[in-house]
């Protein structure tokens, strides 16, 4: 029992420190201009990071656009439905 | 056309809108539909749920994860639809102030004139999500692939893929004009 309760709790700790992303996918109806103000509004960067971000959804066909705990990309993911952008939240790949 | 400017900004923040009367009608009724539509998916969560375009309205927030990505549902669905369905009523209630300013300034049998429109910040995002909104369900309708190509057939499509051409420049028009 203490040995099983240890390991849970070491395998919590790994998962914290693997921290979750929020990506956003390239669609065919939203406008590139519209995508790239989003980010500058929503996520506060410059313009040149903004264009960069959407140019990878726009060429990649997704981008990465933040980083952090999972409620936190949850609630990133939310507001970019509101904005109408196709987004989703995953545990960061190794 | 050679018309003015579409969106004027004022140095108050706020942004003057100008449109012709044919086009706020097309703009009233897509976006008195568009409300149904949200209102619909508000009054009903679980056909939301299974339906195509609220699929694209609320799409899964976790890729892999069919448990993660209901659950998220469970907790944001209903906000999502009632904040599009406000930012609808934005721009309804926007046309309406168009349309008695017009009807006042245009006596009788005169023709109908082009109306302004005044936006504040505020109304500015909710037209921006509004439009999204908009061309998105549009874009359902019409099939949209990946590739940006239109599958819809019938009578309704030519004037359908107009509508949705028309409202993506009238939103590159407007990120233009805010996005200085």
């Amino acid at each position: 029992m203490t040995k099983t309760a240890e390991r849970t709790e070491l395998r919590e700790e790994v998962s914290l420190d693997r921290p979750w992303v929020t990506l956003v996918w390239d669609d065919p109806v939203n406008l590139m201009s519209y995508v790239a103000y989003v980010f500058r509004r929503y996520f506060d960067v410059t313009p040149k990071q903004a264009e960069r971000l959407m140019l990878q959804v726009h060429n990649n066909g997704r981008a990465i656009v933040a980083t952090g705990n999972r409620e936190s990309m949850e609630r990133h993911v939310e507001a970019m439905h509101g904005y109408g952008l196709w987004a989703t939240l995953a545990k960061a790949e190794e | 056309m050679s018309s003015p400017r579409r969106f004027t900004p004022q140095n108050d923040g706020d942004l003057l809108a100008q449109f012709e009367p044919i086009e706020v009608d097309l703009l009233r009724l897509a976006t008195t539909q568009l409300l149904e539509m949200l209102d619909s998916g508000t009054a009903d969560p679980q056909l939301a749920a299974s339906d195509g375009i609220f699929g694209r309205l609320l799409p899964d927030a976790y890729r892999d994860d069919d448990e993660a990505a209901a659950e998220f549902r469970r907790f944001t669905a209903t906000g999502l639809l009632e904040r599009k369905a406000q930012n609808a009523q934005t721009v309804l209630g926007s046309l309406d102030v168009s349309a008695i300013e017009a009807d006042a300034a245009t006596p009788d049998t005169a023709d109908r004139q082009p109306v302004t429109i005044s936006l504040n910040p505020d109304a500015v995002q909710a037209w921006l999500r509004s439009l999204t909104d908009l061309r998105l369900t549009l874009a359902d309708r019409l099939q949209i692939s990946p590739d940006g190509v239109v599958h819809m057939n019938g009578d309704d499509m030519p004037f359908l893929r107009d509508l949705y051409e028309w409202l993506g420049m009238l939103q590159e028009e407007l990120v233009y004009t805010i996005d200085i």
